[in-house]
């Protein structure tokens, strides 16, 4: 049996959607125990986001949530509510880590800030995720994944190699990749704060922007503006080596044209055509010039081969080409089910799915799945430890505080 | 300073380009110490990128990639191609508490960083592996690649595109980064193990999971329905107007999403409230994102006449989520992000005065992490072969003559 590897961790997520509850994610899928504070009625608003089985929407059955929430117990508690804030007090007083994705200033805004949870508890460390950060000028500014990513650099070069910038419109990457780049930047931070607490006994507050941490996957984007002092266009001149999906006979494959041994790779695999033998070709510099005439060469000759040739020869000669996959061909390729990269997990609810298994694989304390918690769930066990009576409890839940 | 989470911890980083680098920037940034191993036999491509020299004049410590990837770090030469070399890089390993590598399948053999191999040096080690694919399972697990290759096995590019086109790519090296955060994640947490049981492990990191973890929307549709869920554009679940409108200018956009009847108003009302808003087919949430084609064409027209950033301050002043697509001169210019804390200058004794993104998070009780200068080549040859492995000066310089220190 694997460890865990958290498991003497006690994190509360106040969060709901994709940043936070992702964050929460990860640390319960270690093993810490992660208990999920949902709005009393209709909970984390991600329970009424697709996909669902049949597209019949279900509060249990939201694909995302329940992805998004393994590993966790639920309770549904309105910390905005004088008897809601009592039970939330208990609840950090005993918590490592509070993980929340609310508006800046909104905590302080029910006495629950950053001060006020330090009183209780000095250990607290609290991870706060927002679109633009706690301070500046946009920090009130109203954030979704979309307005995040398109902020990011990364959303003015995607996609990448522009033809016609008046008709390909920027587009964001596939989901929710800024909130996700948010949640997995608090996540490490969380972490970090937990080795310098080890070490100095004190928590604190963690300010986990998804913008500033979606615009990092541009560093090297940002660097070539002040080194090269070039704007950086996301115009298809700008690279001219291939690196971008390309149609074959039965798919698309990717790949480039770049160093001297691809080049030669490349003509080899397909069976060196006279034309692409022109001297002018022979350099990189030569090929990037005449780009306009090499490229629909090259898609020429790629469309006479399929995908497994290309592929499986391609890299035996050296070459970097890989296949374009859908999500349908990718979750039953072979090669990620030998490395077991999905994992099923029954739900009594939503029944038995395949769920992916998590971002990295460790051998001596693997991320492990159990099933997202139903809402509410865990009100009686977590109330109940915090020292209610049942009767109490029934208060709180006839007075639809939880 | 003020105490740095990770002091005391040691890295030894085989790592190059983008992937490695930015875990161990991470962990750098954080204190601990990392000794990033290179080679003249095989200089990191972060150091030779033509895109990134700096004034287009060639030198290994001139390059804008590598100084964004590698502040904070030490920086040693080591050639691993032979023996001494390897045997050199042991002892870096015994004295570490992290190994991190990148290389192929086929290169890590070669050179000796495979984990048997480094746990045999240092039993305890923990020891991150980032790949293409990961490093098990079938053929692709040899295959040579990158970042983007990995989002196209895995079907994140062919759900970029245009609904109904073909695939496209995702910019910013995508998926480098975001391996880099979820293996710093769960490092920290291997480390942690390690000093509570003494054990230590492999992190097997495969880019192509990080990005299906990344996507459940689609992975989840795929186990719930059997259906590719395909490319939307920028089109959501719910909400619309939700895309990106041309601006006034060349090739400027601003991204719009309204998910409330409350942001729907306030933005009919920026507008001036055209006749088109009040038709009944834009009445409600769900009319608005059954006719979000029609809808995104009446609003691009209005949005043409105006400068993107000024117009996204204007929605925003009344509670409509929008934001300018910034291009790199504008983001450097950006006044929130110079105000939180996202850029430095730096001043680099070869390149001069240059700007560098900092890390995205701001922690209240460390508010100065490692940003110290990006390392020259071989810079702590000296440092790290005399100080940490006890060679002498004679020594360092005989291992320098035989191209083993190099």
């Amino acid at each position: 049996m694997a460890s865990k590897a958290l498991e003497d961790l006690i994190v509360i997520e106040f969060a709901e959607m994709v940043s936070g509850p992702m964050c929460g994610k990860m640390f319960a899928d270690m093993g810490a125990e992660v208990i999920k504070i949902e709005p009393p009625g209709a909970g984390d608003e991600m329970r009424a986001h697709p996909p669902f089985p049949g597209d019949i929407p279900h509060p249990e059955k939201s694909g995302a949530f329940l992805y998004l929430n393994t590993s966790k117990k639920s309770i549904t508690l309105d910390p905005a509510t004088p008897s809601g804030a009592e039970v939330f007090r208990k609840l950090v007083a005993h918590a490592d880590v509070l993980i929340e994705n609310h508006s800046p200033g909104y905590l302080d805004s029910i006495g629950l800030g950053f001060n006020a949870l330090k009183a209780i508890n000095p250990r607290l460390i609290l991870t706060s995720i927002t679109p633009f950060g706690q301070t500046g000028p946009y920090r009130d500014w109203k954030g979704t994944d979309l307005v995040e990513f398109a902020m990011s650099l990364t959303g003015y070069n995607t996609p990448t190699m522009v033809d016609d910038p008046e008709r390909e419109n920027p587009l964001r990457a596939p989901g929710h990749q800024a909130e996700m780049m948010g949640a997995t930047a608090a996540a490490a931070s969380s972490m970090f704060a937990v080795f310098h607490r080890e070490a100095t006994g004190v928590g604190q507050w963690i300010d986990a922007p998804c913008w500033q941490a979606i615009a990092t996957t541009s560093k090297i984007e940002m660097a070539a503006y002040t080194y090269v002092r070039l704007p950086f266009s996301r115009l298809r001149g700008n690279v001219a080596v291939g690196l971008e999906p390309m149609a074959c006979k039965d798919g698309y494959v990717y790949t480039l044209w770049a160093a001297e041994p691809h080049w030669v790779a490349l003509k080899k695999l397909l069976h060196n055509p006279p034309a692409m033998e022109s001297e002018v070709f022979d350099k990189l510099a030569g090929r990037q010039a005449n780009d306009d005439v090499l490229r629909p060469m090259i898609r020429d000759e790629l469309k006479k081969y399929e995908l497994d040739y290309l592929v499986t020869e391609g890299q035996r000669l050296g070459l970097t080409i890989g296949p374009v996959f859908t999500v349908a061909q990718a979750a039953e390729h072979p090669h990620l089910r030998a490395r077991n990269a999905f994992v099923a997990i029954d739900h009594p609810i939503a029944g038995r799915l395949e769920y992916p298994r998590s971002l990295v694989q460790m051998t001596a304390t693997p991320p492990t799945s159990t099933r997202a918690p139903m809402l509410g769930e865990h009100n009686a066990e977590i109330l109940g430890r915090l020292g209610y009576s049942l009767e109490e409890q029934e208060g709180m839940r006839a007075a639809g505080l939880i | 300073m003020s105490r740095l989470p990770l002091e005391g911890i040691r890295v030894a980083d085989f790592s190059w380009i983008i992937n490695g680098p930015a875990i161990a920037q991470w962990l750098a940034t954080m204190g601990a110490e990392v000794i990033k191993i290179e080679s003249q036999v095989y200089v990191d491509i972060g150091r030779i990128n033509p895109s990134g020299m700096a004034d287009h004049i060639a030198g290994p410590n001139r390059n804008g990639y590598y100084h964004a990837l590698n502040y904070g770090k030490k920086a040693i030469t080591l050639n691993l191609a032979c023996e001494r070399g390897r045997a050199l890089a042991d002892d870096i390993i015994r004295k570490s508490d992290l190994v991190i590598e990148c290389f192929p399948m086929p290169a890590a053999k070669k050179l000796g960083i495979t984990y048997d191999r480094v746990c045999a040096v240092k039993p305890d080690i923990v020891m991150v592996s980032v790949s293409l694919l990961g490093k098990t399972g079938l053929e692709p697990a040899s295959w040579v690649g990158w970042g983007p290759m990995a989002c196209c096995f895995v079907g994140m590019f062919d759900a970029q595109g245009y609904p109904g086109g073909p695939p496209r790519q995702t910019g910013g090296t995508w998926p480098d980064y975001a391996i880099a955060n979820a293996v710093t994640f769960h490092v920290l947490a291997a480390l942690r193990h390690r000093a509570r049981t003494g054990e230590g492990q492999w992190i097997d990191a495969s880019m192509g999971e990080t990005v299906i973890g990344q996507m459940p929307e689609w992975y989840m549709d795929y186990a719930m329905n059997h259906r590719n869920r395909g490319a939307r554009g920028n089109r959501d679940d719910k909400m619309a107007p939700h895309n990106t409108y041309p601006c006034a200018g060349d090739d400027k956009w601003i991204a719009i999403a309204v998910g409330s009847d409350r942001a729907w108003d306030a933005l009919c009302g920026t507008m001036g409230n055209p006749a088109w808003t009040r038709e009944a087919k834009f009445a409600d949430q769900y009319s608005r994102w059954h006719n979000s084609d029609e809808l995104d064409a009446h609003l691009a027209r209005w949005t043409r006449s105006y400068e993107h950033i000024a117009l996204a301050k204007k929605l925003q002043s009344v509670g409509v989520a929008a934001g300018p697509v910034l291009d790199s001169v504008e983001i450097h210019d950006d006044p929130h992000l110079w105000e939180w804390g996202f850029f430095r200058k730096i001043n680099h004794r070869e390149v001069g005065e240059r700007i560098l993104p900092n890390m995205p998070v701001r922690m209240s009780n460390v508010p100065q992490l490692n940003y110290s200068m990006p390392p020259d080549l071989g810079q702590h040859n000296r440092e790290v072969f005399g100080g940490l492995l006890g060679l002498s000066d004679t020594e360092i310089a005989s291992l320098m003559e035989q191209k083993v220190i190099y």
